[in-house]
């Protein structure tokens, strides 16, 4: 008999504590009434050893409770082979799941994976079924049943081995969960499945800590499908990951403030002292002063790097961790996102006159607040054209504006091209002048006999009816921010909402008349406040609903919102489809993958670095770069660890058994271990030993009161039951 | 005239009680009867019965009545028939003492020696109260708790049973005070049967017993004992409770039961002594005897004591 936990057995040693108990005068706690003590003398109980033992049946039960609980606690097992169950002499069917996650990188673990899938494929009998599919954030068939079944029984090791050869590890993050639950999809999927097949999925991986279970929890494992674990094992020699604790999106990395990164060391880890420095993409020479880090293990720290230049990201885009044994994780790109740049176009009376915004003109008008609004917000990089009403607005495609916001009446030959451009898919916000704006209104909305005039307030008047669930007042929806009943509006115009079909009226005020009116007109959208912000009309400019307002009709209007610039391997980019000219992608190899126009996304990031956006002009000048992002190995990916089977069963994994098959090469240390495991979780002896020692618990509780119960009466016989002769 | 059973033919062993059996039978009353009657049947085989009768009365003539004893004043004034009884003819006068307190509580066989001791009480208060003759009841505590003077009416009896029934009380047992109030309360000869356990030291109680003596009274001192208490057959340590006072002590049975032993023997051996200088019959119960042996005992000693055992006797 084996233990697998032996230290336990030391517990064994307790019972030499009810032998000392027995040979020690117990000192009494019961109390006997008498009728007078007038015949006693104190005699202490005394706590001197007993020539002998008593009440041996009672020790020895004590004992070997004690023994059978330290025995329960050792995990008692008999080594024997091991019989898979079930398996013998049936018709497999077997999926062999190969991890080619990043963290599979590390040092001779691929080679050990994939010996092991070669192990698994060559036990195949000719009539077993063997499929290999690699997973890291997806699954990626390497041999389906249906070429598996298409080769001849003889060719089918060798071909499989010419497949695998090829088979490298990926960088993207593992996650098993999302593997193991298509892999028995597959696997049990009733139309392929033969009656009497044994189902198993194998599955070959470093089991790292940080690879993703999640998706197992909402998955009823098929009863059908067993699950065979294959770990390979690593070195135990830790691991340190690098991560960018970027300060959100729209931080800009100011030179003399420096970039933080998280170094996390893993529990195993030997090593103790990094350090990190800026490099050059492709290239391991620091640049600058390296950062001495010092993490002890299980542990992570935030260190901050200093730029070392002005002109950082000339090809500076990298971190280098150095000092870790495994590499695959060491080197982070770091590409702060740029603010989204928004055009927007004003018209207006006040517009043209740039004096206006350093608020010398004659009243605050609408661009003057328009100005502070949106400016200088760092998420957003807005650039504000502003024409006079009277005079043309230059609208071309080489301008293109965001959002145009007309405040004032314009003839019908200078509507015109606004009109086109929202038929053409562009937003308008149409702020009704005083005293008019009813033909601005028509021609924009193309509906005809518009009465718009100015109403009449007495005092001043609120918004009384909002609606929350529209975009533009979604932000408001928390009834902390919900309140509006402090923006007093003295003068609007008043129009009919009704007379405008398809209009939405998200905000009115508490006559009913409509204050926030949106429109779809063509492709494009038309808003129209009936008042204006600036204080001759109303309170909104100076109340805080003001900048929230313009940011969701801007957000509305598809602009300024931030692309991000941090991706991990696997992540898929979104892009702007309204990038110029032709565009295509620059790899960190330097590899160019050309974009259709249009594109709307990126998802060949296939490897961590900096990739680059560029601009393909037909005219032979250089490419411009129009955008870069970094893409790094997944921060979970260094948790290398190697995470407790029972995880896989606490989410809801059937009973795993672990393979005890040598692999052709150098067996893992703990394989032995792990045969032990499975020997001990598949005889389950402790079971037995804490059974047996509850039953002697009970049986000796019951022992010991009946023996006290005789010992608190005084025993007959021990003298003449005869009187005292009188 | 009053006679003696024998002692040979008076019980047969096999009809004796156990104790524990009679003590099944709730009334105590029922308890005596059925002790007396047992004895009875043993009794009136034997060619004399009755140990004294000491009648005060008139007693209306019944046939059979020696003519010698009729009343012929009464005859000739009223023309009815009167036994007459002289004045000076002596009449036995028991008064039981019947310990009360806690310590008579000790219950190790299933019957505690208060109940024992009731049982007791009531059987000899039965038997005497069966011949005639007058019987009272003192029972005691710390103090006094009541005193019945001896009586010889009808339902005297029930009354005696009633106090005989009351629980056990009391943090102490003063046995010689009650004897001293007994002499005071008593000044007439007669028989006084303390019904305890003694377990009071003796040279306090001896010269109570002294002076009950010296005023003529004939005295029977009925000892109740747990089999516990004689043999003291613990075995584990343990902590015993004074049943009066509450107060504990470590006790470790093996060690101390010889010491028990030889302190017990030694009260028991000066307690016997004192009754045998003062001329006190004394007899040492155990709760497991038959009540009947104890009543047979205490009738044969009496026997041996003829001349204290006066029968009653008319002067005509």
């Amino acid at each position: 008999m084996n233990f697998l936990a032996p230290l336990f057995l030391a517990g064994a040693a307790a019972v030499v504590l009810p032998v000392v108990f027995h040979l020690i005068r117990r000192k009494t706690r019961e109390q006997v009434p008498f009728s007078s003590l007038m015949f006693l003398r104190v005699s202490p109980p005394r706590l001197t050893k007993r020539s002998r033992l008593e009440d041996l049946l009672l020790l020895l039960l004590r004992c070997l409770v004690l023994g059978l609980l330290a025995a329960a606690f050792a995990r008692p097992f008999f080594r024997r082979p091991l019989v898979l169950p079930e398996l013998r002499g049936t018709i497999r069917r077997e999926i062999v799941l190969l991890d080619s996650s990043a963290s599979m990188r590390r040092g001779g673990l691929w080679e050990s994976a994939r010996s092991k899938a070669l192990t698994a494929v060559d036990a195949a009998a000719p009539g077993d079924a063997v499929a290999v599919y690699s997973f890291d954030r997806q699954l990626r068939p390497v041999v389906t049943f249906a070429e598996w079944n298409s080769r001849p029984a003889s060719e089918r090791a060798a071909w499989v081995r010419a497949r695998l050869g090829t088979l490298t590890p990926g960088w993207a993050t593992a996650d098993l969960g999302l593997a193991l639950m298509r892999a028995a999809e597959e696997l049990s999927d009733a139309s392929t499945v033969k009656p009497g097949e044994a189902l198993q999925v194998r599955l070959i991986s470093d089991l790292a800590e940080g690879s993703r279970v999640q998706a197992l929890a909402s998955f009823e494992w098929p009863k059908s499908v067993r699950l065979t674990v294959d770990p390979v094992v690593a070195k135990p020699a830790g691991n340190a990951g690098l991560q960018w604790v970027s300060g959100g999106a729209g931080t800009a990395i100011k030179v003399g403030e420096g970039v933080r990164v998280r170094v996390s060391n893993s529990a195993d880890a030997v090593r103790e002292s990094f350090s990190v420095a800026w490099v050059r993409s492709g290239s391991s020479e620091p640049i600058g002063a390296a950062i001495p880090v010092y993490v002890p293990p299980g542990q992570s720290r935030i260190a901050t790097l200093p730029l070392p230049g002005t002109n950082v990201f000339a090809g500076l885009s990298e971190v280098l961790l150095i000092g870790d044994t495994e590499s695959f994780d060491n080197r982070i790109g770091v590409i702060p996102p740029e603010p989204a740049p928004v055009q927007l176009l004003y018209v207006g009376t006040d517009g043209g006159s740039e004096t206006e915004s350093a608020g010398t003109g004659p009243a605050h008008g609408p661009l003057f607040f328009l100005r502070r609004a949106l400016e200088g917000n760092p998420q957003q990089k807005v650039r504000i054209t502003a024409e006079r009403a009277d005079a043309m607005p230059r609208l071309d495609d080489a301008v293109p504006a965001d959002l145009i916001v007309v405040t004032s009446e314009l003839t019908a030959e200078r509507v015109a091209p606004l009109r086109e451009r929202l038929n053409a898919g562009g937003s308008v916000l149409l702020v009704l002048p005083p005293d008019g704006g009813s033909s601005v209104l028509s021609a924009l909305s193309g509906v005809t006999g518009l009465a718009v005039e100015e109403a009449r307030v007495k005092g001043d008047t609120l918004l009384g009816d909002l609606d929350f669930k529209h975009p533009f007042l979604l932000p408001f929806a928390d009834p902390r921010y919900s309140d509006f009943t402090h923006i007093h509006f003295w003068k609007y115009r008043r129009l009919d909402a009704a007379a405008l079909p398809g209009a939405r009226v998200p905000a009115r005020f508490d006559t009913g008349d409509p204050a926030v009116l949106e429109l779809n007109v063509g492709k494009g959208r038309l808003v129209v406040f009936a008042s204006g912000w600036q204080p001759s009309d109303s309170q909104l400019a100076v109340s805080t609903k003001f900048v929230p307002l313009l940011q969701s009709i801007l957000e509305s209007a598809g602009v300024g919102s931030v692309p991000t610039a941090a991706f991990t391997v696997g992540d898929s980019v979104p892009l702007d489809p309204r990038e110029p000219g032709p565009t295509r992608i620059r790899t960190p190899h330097g590899d160019l993958v050309p974009l259709a126009a249009g594109t709307a996304s990126f998802d060949a990031t296939t490897e961590p670095g900096v990739y680059a956006v560029e601009s393909t002009v037909s005219n032979g000048a250089a490419p411009r770069v129009l955008r870069r992002f970094a893409v790094n190995v997944d921060p979970q990916e260094s948790r290398t660890q190697p995470m407790p089977l029972e995880t896989l069963e606490r989410y809801g994994a059937p009973s795993i058994v672990v393979s005890d098959r040598p692999a052709t090469e150098a067996r893992p240390a703990n394989g032995g271990a792990l045969a032990a495991i499975e020997a001990e979780a598949q005889q389950k002896l402790w079971k037995w030993c804490l059974s047996a020692a509850f039953a002697l618990a009970v049986l000796e509780t019951a022992l010991a009161a009946l023996s006290a119960r005789r010992a608190l009466t005084p025993r007959d016989g021990l003298q003449s039951s005869d009187p005292v002769p009188s | 005239m009053a006679s003696h059973p024998s002692s040979s033919t008076a019980v047969a062993p096999g009809s004796l009680i156990d104790p524990r059996a009679l003590m099944a039978l709730d009334s105590l009353e029922l308890r005596a009867r059925t002790v007396v009657r047992g004895f009875a049947t043993g009794l009136h085989r034997s060619p004399r019965h009755g140990f004294s009768v000491e009648f005060t009365e008139y007693r209306q003539y019944t046939a059979g009545d020696d003519l010698r004893h009729l009343d012929w004043r009464v005859f000739g004034r009223t023309d009815r028939d009167y036994v007459r009884r002289y004045e000076d003819e002596t009449n036995l006068r028991c008064h039981l003492v019947v310990d009360q307190s806690r310590s008579m509580e000790l219950a190790t066989q299933g019957l505690s020696k208060a109940a024992y001791a009731a049982t007791l009480a009531a059987t000899l208060a039965f038997f005497l109260q069966r011949q005639g003759d007058a019987v009272g009841l003192m029972t005691l505590d710390a103090a006094v708790r009541e005193f019945i003077p001896a009586r010889c009416r009808p339902g005297h009896l029930r009354q005696l049973l009633q106090s005989l029934e009351r629980a056990p009380s009391g943090q102490a047992t003063d046995l010689g005070a009650a004897l001293d109030r007994l002499v005071e309360l008593v000044p007439r000869k007669g028989l006084v049967a303390v019904i305890s356990d003694f377990l009071v030291p003796v040279a306090d109680l001896f010269p109570r017993l002294r002076r009950l003596a010296a005023c003529g009274h004939e005295v029977v001192l009925f000892q109740v004992l747990d089999p516990a208490e004689l043999d003291f057959a613990y075995t584990e340590p343990t902590r015993f409770q004074d049943l009066e006072s509450g107060q504990l002590l470590e006790v470790d049975p093996a060690s101390a039961r010889s010491g028990y032993r030889a302190r017990f023997e030694a009260h028991q051996r000066s307690l016997r002594e004192s009754c045998l200088d003062l001329g006190i019959a004394f007899h040492a119960i155990d709760t497991r005897q038959p009540l009947e042996r104890v009543l047979l005992a205490f009738l044969e000693r009496r026997e041996g004591r003829g001349a204290v055992v006066t029968s009653g006797g008319g002067r005509s």
